[in-house]
């Protein structure tokens, strides 16, 4: 093993021991886990699963939550980014700056100092223990960092291929639906990745938006798993939902892997 | 079918990049816009095509003002310098895109990319990618494209300035036969003297955003309007001789001879060039370029002499031809 092989393998380590330390607890049964003397062939149970699936209502149920949520937390974000994004890349140079600087400051804001702020708003417009609203102000906290992704996206892109389809009689949705967005993709899919995680994460406000037990999302659900006893800590329980819980991501990053490789622009002007 | 622009001017804050632009392009002409970089042709070229808006003038196609018309709605065709190819798209779906949006039947899309693939020599490239071509290939789909535009107007911008030479002489004639001989106006923008003459059929002179001169290339050549216009056409240059105060005489090099009552001359370079070759001479009137039959021997004692006739007279300062 060379010394590069020996750096990555530690890097590896240092990322993945802790989520293959969830993986093993979810498995191994209460006793287990905290008394090491527990023979090996016995260590190991389905139990927590089974649990966490049987619960009322069951765990699933928070998955698909969180799932829909931040589906439709993303497609709102890109939704409106993307024609925002392009309205600002054509503004003159001096007022994409100020408007950047002024989007960079939102982005960089502190988020949670808003949550009591966002549930007055909640409250008088009616909008509590309604999944699909939380949509609303996630999207609004997600936009910034969105419109700066996409902006620097469109700069990147050379503006002779926006006028040639101009030239070529399509229109600002015809050019955005044929030509910009696709040139675009990789960096509207990684975008999206990460508005989703942001909404797939997102505690306070969900925690204070949502009280039905059937509305709530995966960070709050598994808040009230950690916190359902005083006396104990349900850690397998705990890590069964954290396994749960990584999976769709994980499905997500395999599917977008291919459409983040970049160098799709290569050839567009003189290589 | 005409292209008119009377007096366009454009402005970036409080400098002019254009100004007092009178163009006149007719049925089946091709103008090409001459200068060094800066000069504002392409800005010129954008303003016909709606890609940038005059502060001043109008521009018209066929009579009918363009000023205001969006560049979709214009019907014009451009070449760009990047070739501007669409890289997510193969060169069949490339070419075919505008014919969609335009909303010309499936039936005539496929006949008409077809046939155009084949007149371009591009049938076995029409799956690829512009990423997966060579420059002139590139070229060759982005003129395909033009041509598919069925445009009123044909704007190309520096169309050859990204291929090597041989292969601009080769595109040359093709570019001649399928765009210059149709009925649209063509505007040619470049900054190669040599390709303006072998294409176009009047060419005007544009620096620091104002025209020199316009008129056919022999014109160009022959009467110069200013010291300029002189330098700028035609290779080698012009030499420039300061005789009188006041007054700069302009001799090309291939109108100089050899003659033994002529200014006595020092050889201080030679490139031999095949047919002719370029002699750079010391005299007591500066430094001269003299074009020759390649088979002449310089000897020790050159004399050089030409025609009177053959001088070209531009008074000091402004640069203006007298008479």
């Amino acid at each position: 093993m060379n010394r590069r092989q020996l750096w990555i393998s530690l890097l590896l380590l240092w990322s993945l021991a802790p989520m293959l330390w969830q993986l093993i607890s979810s498995f191994t049964t209460t006793a287990a886990l905290v008394d090491g003397g527990v023979p090996f062939l016995q260590r190991w149970t389905l139990i927590h699963y089974r649990q966490l699936l049987s619960s009322d209502p069951p765990f699933w149920r928070f998955l698909l939550n969180s799932t829909v949520l931040a589906s439709a937390s993303t497609v709102l974000t890109i939704a409106l980014a993307i024609p925002a994004a392009y309205g600002l890349v054509r503004l003159p140079q001096r007022w994409l700056r100020v408007s950047r600087a002024l989007i960079a400051g939102a982005a960089l804001f502190p988020y949670v100092l808003l949550f009591l702020a966002l549930l007055e708003l909640a409250r008088s417009l009616n909008l509590g223990n309604s999944l699909l609203a939380l949509a609303i102000p996630y999207s609004a906290l997600s936009l910034p960092l969105a419109l700066l992704l996409l902006t620097a996206a469109f700069e990147g892109l050379p503006k002779d291929l926006d006028d040639a389809a101009k030239l070529e009689g399509m229109s600002l949705v015809q050019r955005l639906r044929w030509v910009l967005i696709p040139l675009i993709a990789p960096a509207t899919a990684s975008t999206a990745i990460l508005v989703f995680l942001f909404a797939w994460n997102e505690y306070p406000i969900a925690l204070t938006w949502l009280s039905r037990s059937e509305q709530l999302t995966l960070p709050v659900a598994m808040a009230r798993i950690a916190g359902s006893s005083v006396y104990s800590v349900p850690y397998g329980a705990y890590a069964a939902a954290t396994v749960l819980g990584a999976l769709p991501l994980l499905l997500l990053v395999l599917l977008f892997q291919r459409q983040i490789v970049s160098g799709l622009t290569n050839g567009a002007v003189k290589g | 079918m005409s292209l008119t622009l009377q007096s366009v001017g454009r402005r970036y804050g409080d400098t002019w990049i254009l100004q007092n632009l009178d163009l006149e392009v007719g049925s089946g002409e091709c103008l090409a816009l001459l200068g060094p970089s800066g000069c504002g042709k392409s800005t010129a070229l954008r303003l016909i095509a709606g890609l940038d808006t005059p502060d001043e003038g109008s521009i018209r196609i066929n009579g009918e003002v363009m000023n205001g018309v969006p560049p979709d709605r214009r019907r014009v065709a451009m070449v760009f310098q990047s070739y501007a190819l669409f890289p997510h798209l193969c060169i069949r779906e490339n070419l075919n895109l505008g014919l969609r949006i335009r909303g010309v039947s499936p039936d005539d899309q496929r006949r008409r990319v077809a046939s155009i693939l084949e007149v371009m020599q591009l049938g076995s490239l029409a799956e690829r990618r512009p990423s997966e071509l060579s420059g002139g290939q590139r070229q060759r789909v982005a003129l395909a494209r033009a041509l598919l535009r069925d445009p009123l107007v044909y704007l190309l911008d520096e169309p050859m300035s990204n291929l090597d030479a041989q292969l601009r002489e080769e595109l040359r004639p093709e570019l001649k036969r399928l765009v210059l001989q149709g009925p649209q106006p063509v505007v040619y923008v470049t900054h190669d003297q040599q390709e303006a003459m072998a294409l176009a059929d009047r060419i005007a002179v544009l620096r620091n955003g104002r025209i020199e001169q316009i008129g056919t290339p022999r014109e160009l050549y022959e009467r110069p309007a200013t010291l300029f216009v002189a330098q700028f056409i035609g290779r080698p240059q012009m030499n420039l001789l300061h005789r009188e105060t006041g007054l700069i005489v302009g001799i090309r090099p291939e109108h100089l001879r050899l003659d033994r009552e002529g200014l006595p001359c020092r050889l201080i370079g030679r490139e031999w060039l095949g047919a002719g070759q370029q002699l750079l001479l010391e005299c007591s009137a500066g430094t001269l370029r003299m074009l020759c039959d390649g088979t002449v021997e310089p000897g020790d004692d050159l004399r050089v002499s030409w025609n009177s006739s053959d001088e070209h007279r531009f008074l000091d300062g402004s640069g203006t031809r007298m008479a």
